[in-house]
């Protein structure tokens, strides 16, 4: 992921701490709902016919722009596209929860029927997205919730990510490619964000309670990924024997490669979070990087703009929609892009995959 | 009439000007998209009422020939410690913590500045990334919300008359900034000071302690632009203020403040804060993608600025 992804995604994150607790392996809603997959989200023929000729519009008010924003607008504008509701307009918050307040209250002159929007932390944003719930509009949130708002009356719902999800299938994909049995280094996030702490925790409990020949020999937070390299270096240093190395994202990875390369070592195998082009640029070449696990931001997207069809149409939705997790590896490159993205992966890789 | 216009600085009234030819472009292309409703209009004022707070304290600084890069960080930790306090205190409590800490860091960057005989721009630019950490510590990054409705209505959604209260204290920011500014022996100074420092103190005016309290103004007005945020979201959080810095400059630049002293104008500023408030608002409504907004608000600006800023005989 791009820096900028890890950014939102960690920020959205930072509350999210307090409201969306992960129990028992699985990633579960505000208020302990039960997850329902994005494939369950489906509007009838008569309800799409609704919805096509209720003159309707959509608003999009996210967080920031970057990648993984984009993928997820992507994947709301062909869905609104689909339903024949024109998006009338895209705000970027640039994470001032200020800026998100002036930007609900803008879009309100537009009269939006929908909105989809990445609400920046709950305390605030209960207050921004207030007159937007007294207007009537028709809100789905990605990720967040605003303070004491009630699904079904105040938005229609919540989509997100599948957090353990994401890190399960790392130590999944990192345990197929040692055998099952090794030394293996966890390098964390070291900081209170629920979006990579959620991830990371997953991964190192589906390593010790599923693969029991695995042994975590080596932990090592990172506070910063521009140090990632200092960090792997001294981490081979005492542990050059390493078979497996997970990394709590592709941009710290990315420092972990370089530190590899640098000692000559292509045994140990790299597992990390969020598509970026070097990482997947060598795991085709058959490097040291063995998989990428990834979130479907353009489902997202598309599960956000059907949730929003179904508020509009009075259909009652689930509470707490999840996109599902995908784990690209050299054998299926060129499709993980497409399925997570919705576009074709870097050029580079490609030529490579071939 | 070349006298007059020699006589009144043309360019100085382009941004008036300019700021009614882009209300009038808005109003017509976006006729239908709500732009010039009273409701919309209410909103630009509303929102960009911590910016125009903070470019009346600008303006006074950049006049006096000094700069304060420090006021995005001291937004936060205004509305942050005002936030903090109002859970255990009575509010005006909260309020006197919010605006004193802004007055206390502000002071803080003056006494370095006039006593220490520092550069502003790296004094400020240096407590700027202090105050940006503390803030991020004073409450862990976590956002604080405010429950008291009297605060919230005062500094926030409340009104007096019909007058949203937002209105209000930008009308009174900038009419009693305008009257020291201009009226008063503290504004002469001021701009002395800004047009030559030597000079002014070779007339008696008390230079350094002049510095000083421009930008302990500037603090103050910053804490206070804090309290308004805080009562509009009815909460604080870290990130308050973070992107404010460049807007509010612009704002004053725009509005024919000199960069380098001397002279400025608060009534300029005014105008200049709205046209970056109605700029935000109007590329919004048009339904442009983030990045265009973005390149649209840039290239706009520019051309506002070269068309205040250039003066015939530079």
């Amino acid at each position: 992921m791009t820096r900028k992804h890890t950014a939102a995604a960690l920020a959205m994150g930072a509350v999210l701490a307090m409201t969306m607790p992960t129990w028992a392996g699985e990633t579960v809603g505000p208020g302990g709902e039960k997850a329902t997959p994005t494939s369950a989200l489906t509007l009838s023929d008569a309800e799409v016919a609704k919805l096509k000729d209720g003159k309707f519009t959509a608003a999009l008010l996210w967080h920031t722009s970057s990648d993984f924003v984009n993928a997820v607008t992507a994947g709301a504008k062909d869905e609104f596209a689909r339903l024949d509701i024109p998006v009338v307009a895209q705000t970027d918050a640039g994470f001032d929860a200020a800026k998100q307040k002036s930007d609900v209250e803008t879009i309100l002159a537009k009269k939006p029927s929908a909105i989809l929007a990445l609400p920046l932390d709950p305390v605030t944003s209960a207050e921004a997205f207030k007159p937007a719930v007294a207007a009537g509009v028709k809100i789905v949130l990605l990720s967040n919730k605003p303070k004491d708002f009630v699904q079904g009356k105040d938005y229609v719902t919540i989509v997100t990510d599948d957090l353990f999800q994401m890190g399960k299938h790392a130590a999944d994909a990192l345990a197929d490619a040692i055998g099952k049995k090794g030394k293996i280094a966890w390098i964390y996030h070291d900081a209170q964000y629920y979006v990579t702490n959620q991830r990371d925790n997953a991964f190192k409990t589906t390593i010790e309670s599923d693969y029991p020949d695995i042994k975590i020999v080596a932990q090592q937070g990172i506070a910063d990924p521009a140090r990632a390299q200092d960090v792997a270096q001294a981490l081979l240093l005492q542990h050059p024997d390493l078979d497996g190395v997970y990394v709590t994202w592709s941009e710290p990875a990315e420092g972990v490669l370089a530190a590899l390369r640098a000692a000559g070592n292509k045994h140990a195998k790299i597992v990390t979070l969020d598509l970026s082009e070097p990482i997947a640029l060598d795991m085709v070449k058959g490097g040291n990087v063995v998989a990428i696990v990834a979130d479907q931001a353009y489902e997202l997207g598309r599960a956000m703009a059907t949730a929003a069809g179904y508020g509009l149409v009075g259909k009652a939705a689930p509470p707490f929609v999840v996109a599902p997790v995908l784990t690209v590896t050299k054998a299926n490159v060129a499709q993980g892009w497409q399925e997570s993205l919705h576009r074709d992966a870097p050029k580079s890789v490609l030529d490579a995959a071939k | 009439m070349t006298a007059f216009l020699k006589a009144t600085h043309p360019s100085r009234y382009v941004i008036y000007v300019g700021f009614l030819v882009i209300f009038a472009v808005f109003a017509v292309v976006l006729r239908d998209d709500g732009f010039a409703t009273p409701a919309n209009l209410l909103n630009i004022v509303q929102q960009t009422t911590p910016v125009t707070v903070m470019a009346v304290g600008m303006v006074f600084v950049l006049t006096a020939g000094e700069i304060d890069l420090s006021i995005g960080s001291i937004v936060a930790v205004s509305a942050l410690l005002a936030a903090v306090a109002m859970r255990a205190l009575p509010w005006p409590v909260g309020v006197v913590a919010g605006i004193g800490v802004g007055a206390a860091i502000g002071a803080l960057n003056g006494a370095l500045v006039a006593y220490g005989r520092l550069p502003s721009f790296l004094v400020t630019l240096a407590t700027m990334g202090v105050f940006a950490g503390v803030g991020r510590r004073m409450t862990d990054l976590k956002s604080i919300p405010i429950e008291n409705d009297a605060f919230n209505a005062l500094f926030g959604s409340g009104s007096l008359f019909g007058v949203p209260s937002l209105v209000i204290w930008a009308v009174a920011a900038v009419g009693l900034g305008a009257f020291v500014f201009r009226e008063t022996r503290f504004g002469a100074h001021v701009h002395a000071t800004g047009d030559s420092a030597r000079a002014a103190r070779a007339t008696g005016i008390k230079v350094l302690r002049l510095r000083f309290a421009v930008l302990t103004l500037s603090g103050a007005l910053a804490g206070l632009a804090g309290l308004l945020y805080a009562g509009r979201l009815n909460g604080a959080r870290y990130t308050l203020g973070e992107a404010d810095l460049l807007t509010v400059i612009a704002a004053v630049i725009v509005g024919g403040t000199r960069l380098n002293g001397g002279s400025g104008s608060i009534a300029g500023a005014l105008i200049g804060s709205l046209l970056m408030g109605m700029l935000n608002n109007g590329l919004i409504l048009m339904g442009y993608q983030p990045s265009d907004q973005m390149i649209a608000r840039g290239l706009i600006i520019l051309i506002a600025v070269a068309l205040t800023l250039r003066e015939p005989n530079r």
